[in-house]
């Protein structure tokens, strides 16, 4: 069941009228409404893995109990390694073990041995890497003292499973969520409005940019040893807009959805493509898995305390880990490592929070040189985003030699049945709409927003993508 | 709550106006134009008389070739389409008789078309749905698809459904009266790559009688149009050639032209004539109908 499916349109005001209007009483019966929604959601999918999940929220919810209980190290220790390794033992097993054992049996190949590997036929469960990394973080919270163990099942279930950031995140933090499902939430008005607005906005990011955007990308990508130079570069700007349409507006539509609930998640994308450095994009895309990665990696490595050579290396490891936590390829490794190396000047300059304020232009010399930072940066990104979308290393490498070689700038036919500039225009006018108003969440609501919210549903049906359907990209990690 | 329920009642009327207009937007613009395709040349052609009309799937689009008919003095359009059924053929059928044109003679293959599971195929289907609204016959035709309901309830469905070939290009082409390559030669399309592996197999095929093709005859008769069914050659390498002989068995009037052209380089596909072969076949049929 997807966000953009016509099942999930009849789900949601469903749960929303029995929230609001049966299980209101007390937030125990509004908690155990939506446990019982999300499972339902989840076992939409495959009710197998639901099993899983629970298991997952058992075994966190019991050793973090257990963890704060132990009053002796030792058996502290033992609960927090426990539920580390069994967490981080699914996601190696469901996600990363066939990875493994090619790669091995590859490199026993490569130095003259002859091996097979001995494959897991499994298909990856839904989600796993977003509610082991909620699982995970609670722990580690718990361990290191910086939060109370939660002692209702219900409410630290809910915590896991909620089921708008149940399959793609946001990657929620037990110190944000937890505190607002342990209070009966009542209904704000102003908070729905804007969670309807914020619905449309990523549906419209979702339908009309990104599988529009996808269409296109997926001709261009799929065929692209036949695509002159011109595409190639089209072909990389559209996956850009593709992969950002497609992930923001699933998180707005999750965000959104909540906000019907009484419930704020945290904010995962902040205009990403209006960064003046790789540095800023990291600040602004995927913001739940950046902090994750931040606070549960980069700090306890050491952080940039320990100087310029520990600050690079750490920085190395959380951009590699970052990659291969969205996919067992080394694709996503080396998107995860060019990244790392976009860093590298920053790091070495110590610029790498130079642009934390707004951004702002006017008439003068100064905003040329931001815009031209923006330029670069999202130029880099979309470099880097080929090795995302390549299926193989030596494809990526082929498509981006080819942009140099091929030396040809001109309108293509693609198998879409459309010209490789013809989507020019929408991107355009949605990065427009876009600037215009990136200081706010979304553009629809505020002034004329009954207007805006025409707008944005005629652009969703008259521009949306429709019979050529997508699942999101980011449910697959 | 209440508040927020007139709010979202408020988009929902938002949305179904935008809905509405943009159907009626899409329609008109449909309406406008009888160059793009094959169905708009049907539907928004002024009537006039017409000697041939050729009928059917790629079997009929690839081997009957209409420059032939006009050479011979006669006025012909190859409404044939890949991979359209009798159902399609019927409703095209029916929509020249609704507007009014005068037939004389009706070529209409129909030969592997008899053994399809599918009523439709969507992908021709489709190209009649801008006019749903507009035409019963079309609504009347599409009455016992699943979808049926869907299409007449939820004004503008139809056009995001099939958003690729009906979305906002075509129906900007459609308003500016962009001519489109489906009419060009009236309608027949040559094929000129020449295959040499060539083979089929029709043993699991079984022929049977068909409503559309019952009902292709009683308009034929009804309006005095003299109907030519044919079946159209094979390659060689084709097993179950006995098919063509069960279809004779089931409806005996069908000519038989399986075994017109029978050389390998005739055919670019196995069920598919080149240029060259379909030229011969269509010598053949003008011989045999209209000398």
């Amino acid at each position: 069941m997807f966000f953009n499916s016509l099942a999930f349109a009849v789900f949601l005001p469903l749960v929303f009228f029995l929230y609001w209007f049966v299980f209101n009483k007390t937030k125990n019966t509004q908690n155990a409404l939506l446990i019982i929604a999300s499972y339902y959601f989840y076992s939409c999918w495959d009710w197998r893995f639901l099993f899983l999940l629970v298991f997952s929220t058992f075994l966190d919810y019991y050793t973090g109990i257990r963890i704060e209980k132990s009053t002796n190290e030792k058996w502290r220790k033992f609960w927090f390694w426990l539920s580390v390794s069994v967490n981080l033992g699914f996601l190696g097993i469901f996600k990363y073990y066939n990875f493994f054992s090619e790669s091995f049996a590859q490199m026993l190949t490569t130095v003259g041995f002859k091996a097979s590997p001995i494959l897991l036929n499994v298909v990856l469960p839904v989600g796993i890497s977003f509610y082991t990394f909620h699982g995970l973080s609670y722990v580690i919270d718990i361990y290191f003292k910086r939060i109370k163990a939660e002692y209702n099942f219900v409410d630290y279930s809910l915590f896991v499973s909620y089921f708008p950031l149940l399959v793609a995140g946001p990657i929620e933090r037990a110190t944000h969520l937890l505190p607002e499902v342990k209070v009966k939430r009542t209904f704000n008005f102003q908070q729905a409005k804007e969670g309807i607005c914020q619905i449309v906005w990523g549906l419209v990011k979702k339908v009309v940019i990104a599988d529009t955007c996808a269409t296109y990308a997926n001709a261009i990508f799929d065929n692209y040893a036949s695509m002159n130079s011109f595409s190639l570069i089209l072909g990389g700007v559209y996956f850009a807009f593709q992969i950002y349409g497609d992930f923001s507006g699933y998180s707005d539509m999750a965000l959104g959805m909540s906000k019907l609930f009484g419930l704020e998640l945290l904010r995962n994308f902040n205009y990403p493509y209006f960064s003046r450095d790789i540095a800023e994009f990291w600040r602004r895309w995927h913001i739940s898995l950046s902090s994750w990665f931040r606070d549960y990696l980069y700090i306890p490595l050491g952080g940039s305390k320990g100087g310029l050579w520990m600050k690079i290396r750490n920085t190395f490891i959380i951009f590699i880990v970052s990659g291969f936590w969205h996919g067992a390829n080394w694709t996503y490794i080396v998107w995860g490592f060019i990244n790392a190396l976009y860093f590298l000047p920053l790091l070495l300059s110590n610029s790498n929070r130079n642009n934390m304020d707004s951004i702002t232009l006017k008439w003068n010399f100064d905003s040329v040189r931001v815009l031209f930072s923006i330029l670069t940066t999202f130029l880099l990104t979309c470099v880097a985003w080929v090795f995302f979308r390549a299926k193989t290393i030596t494809d990526a490498v082929l498509y981006l030699k080819k942009i140099f070689t091929n030396g040809e700038f001109s309108a293509q036919y693609l198998d879409n049945e459309r010209y490789n500039y013809e989507l020019l225009l929408m991107i355009g006018l949605f990065v427009l709409v876009e600037w215009n108003n990136k200081t706010r969440v979304e553009p629809i609501s505020g002034k004329r927003s009954m207007l805006k919210m025409a707008l944005a549903i005629m652009a969703i049906i008259a521009f949306g993508t429709y019979s050529d359907y997508k699942e999101f990209i980011y449910f697959q990690f | 709550m209440r508040k927020f329920l007139f709010f979202l009642f408020k988009i929902i009327i938002i949305l179904f106006l935008i809905a509405v207009v943009l159907d009626i937007i899409y329609t008109k613009a449909y309406l406008h134009s009888a160059k793009r395709g094959k169905i708009g040349y049907v539907y928004n052609s002024e009537p006039k008389t017409i000697d041939v009309v050729i009928l059917g799937s790629s079997r009929a689009y690839y081997h009957l070739v209409t420059p032939m008919f006009s050479h011979k003095g006669l006025k012909a359009f190859n409404y044939g389409m890949e991979g359209a059924k009798l159902f399609e053929s019927d409703l095209i059928l029916k929509l020249l008789v609704a507007k009014k044109n005068k037939i004389k003679n009706v070529i209409l293959e129909v030969d592997l078309s008899l053994s399809s599971e599918l009523d439709y195929s969507e992908a021709n289907a489709l190209k009649f749905m801008p006019y749903f609204w507009d035409s019963e016959i079309i609504r009347n035709q599409f009455k016992n698809s699943p979808d049926y309901n869907i299409f007449y309830f939820f004004p503008f469905y139809r056009f995001m459904r099939y958003e690729t070939k009906l979305g906002f290009r075509e129906m900007l082409s459609n308003a500016l009266d962009k001519k489109g390559n489906d009419l060009n030669d009236g309608g027949y399309l040559g094929l000129f790559h020449s295959n040499h592996e060539l083979k089929s197999d029709l043993s699991n095929s079984k022929p049977r009688r068909n409503k559309y093709y019952e009902e292709i005859k009683t308009l034929c008769k009804k309006n005095n149009i003299n109907l030519i069914a044919i079946m159209t050659p094979m390659c060689e390498n084709t097993k179950g050639l006995e098919y063509f002989k069960q279809v004779k068995k089931i409806y005996p009037e069908i000519y038989n032209y399986e075994n017109v052209v029978t050389e390998d380089k005739y055919f670019s596909s196995c069920s598919h004539l080149t240029d060259e072969g379909a030229k011969i076949f269509t010598a053949r049929i003008l011989k045999d109908f209209f000398l």
